[in-house]
């Protein structure tokens, strides 16, 4: 086992756990807002348009921090260990 | 064949520096399109009927307008035109990537916003209208919110101010990046002709694109969206509090 293929390895497992994390607490997150949403309404449906202003803002503030942790993995794979070369490099 | 992202054309100015020559060009143009377009909803406004540009269009100058009435109160409306002209130019600004300017060789193209350098600025001019307008109401007092309620919270406030640009810039710039990362990331997928079984995965995956244009139609709207109704919000955190 060559000290490559060991970082290919590490940067691949930290890369699914990000993954893994990211989409758990935002799929978590996301049922929470919109289920509370979706309460509200059932609850006052006139207030409807108020509600699914704040529904997008809480789904777009909560899904931020996803996406920035997945532009950060994309950017630990593909620009500081670089894996795709090193790939073509074990070959 | 070979994708790349974040890649940009450079100029070298003079006393700036380098700058990206796309991002630049593209930021131009969609001024120029955001331009033409208010000034065309503005122009409908000339004959005393309503036209239909002007039934079509007042929803949604409408809706941003109440947007912060509701949140500033009467002494919103000196904002109402900045914001709307912010949401519109945003919104002009995300779609730009819809279109495969760079792909016809054209030297502009992609959205400006996966860059930044464009939000950035964009994030700091909304911190610092906040403040200019905070301390022109308040006057220097206006600073005295950051030890409140106890002293020692200062730096934590202080921290938390300082947070919201940088913030508001990373969401913006990070998921109109992703969503072209998202085509990149494809196009590799393509490249690398898989095939499971009998199944070839470039033919299978080549129909994603097409999905991923419709999230990121949809992301774009909302990101601008947000970056409009947050930095409403925070003006009314800075100009709404007891003093």
């Amino acid at each position: 086992m060559t000290s490559e293929s060991l970082v290919v390895a590490a940067t691949l497992i930290a890369f699914g756990l990000i993954v893994l994390g990211v989409a758990f607490g935002s799929a978590v997150g996301d049922g929470i807002v919109a289920s509370k949403a979706v309460e509200a309404i059932a609850r006052q449906p006139e207030a409807r348009p108020n509600i699914f202003t704040f529904l997008f803002l809480g789904v777009g503030v909560l899904e931020a921090f996803p996406i920035i942790s997945l532009g950060l993995a994309f950017y630990l794979l593909l620009v500081v260990v670089k894996v795709p070369d090193l790939l073509a490099h074990l070959k | 064949m070979k994708e790349e992202i974040g890649a940009h054309s450079l100029w070298h100015v003079p006393v700036l520096g380098t700058v990206h020559a796309d991002t630049v060009l593209t930021t131009w143009l969609a001024m120029v399109v955001t331009l033409l377009f208010l000034g065309w909803i503005g122009n409908s406004y000339r004959s005393p009927r309503a036209t239909k540009r002007q039934t079509v269009f007042e929803g949604i100058i409408n809706y941003v307008a109440d947007l912060v009435h509701g949140t500033l109160g009467p002494r919103g409306e000196p904002f109402v035109p900045f914001f709307i002209a912010l949401f519109i130019y945003l919104f002009v600004l995300n779609q730009f990537g819809l279109f495969p300017f760079k792909a016809l060789g054209l030297p502009f193209g992609g959205s400006p916003t996966a860059d930044l350098n464009t939000t950035v600025p964009y994030a700091l001019m909304i911190f610092f209208m906040i403040q200019f307008v905070a301390v022109r109401r308040f006057g220097l007092r206006y600073y005295g919110h950051l030890a409140k309620p106890f002293v020692w919270l200062l730096p934590i406030n202080t921290l938390e101010e300082l947070a919201r640009p940088a913030t508001l810039a990373a969401r913006l710039f990070f998921n109109i990046f992703v969503g072209e990362l998202l085509f990149v990331i494809i196009a590799s997928i393509i490249n690398a002709k898989v095939s499971i079984g009998p199944v070839n995965l470039s033919i299978v995956v080549s129909i994603l694109p097409f999905f991923i244009q419709f999230f990121n139609f949809f992301v774009g709207t909302i990101q601008a969206f947000l970056f409009t109704l947050l930095g409403i919000v925070y003006l009314s955190l800075a100009i709404a509090e007891e003093h």
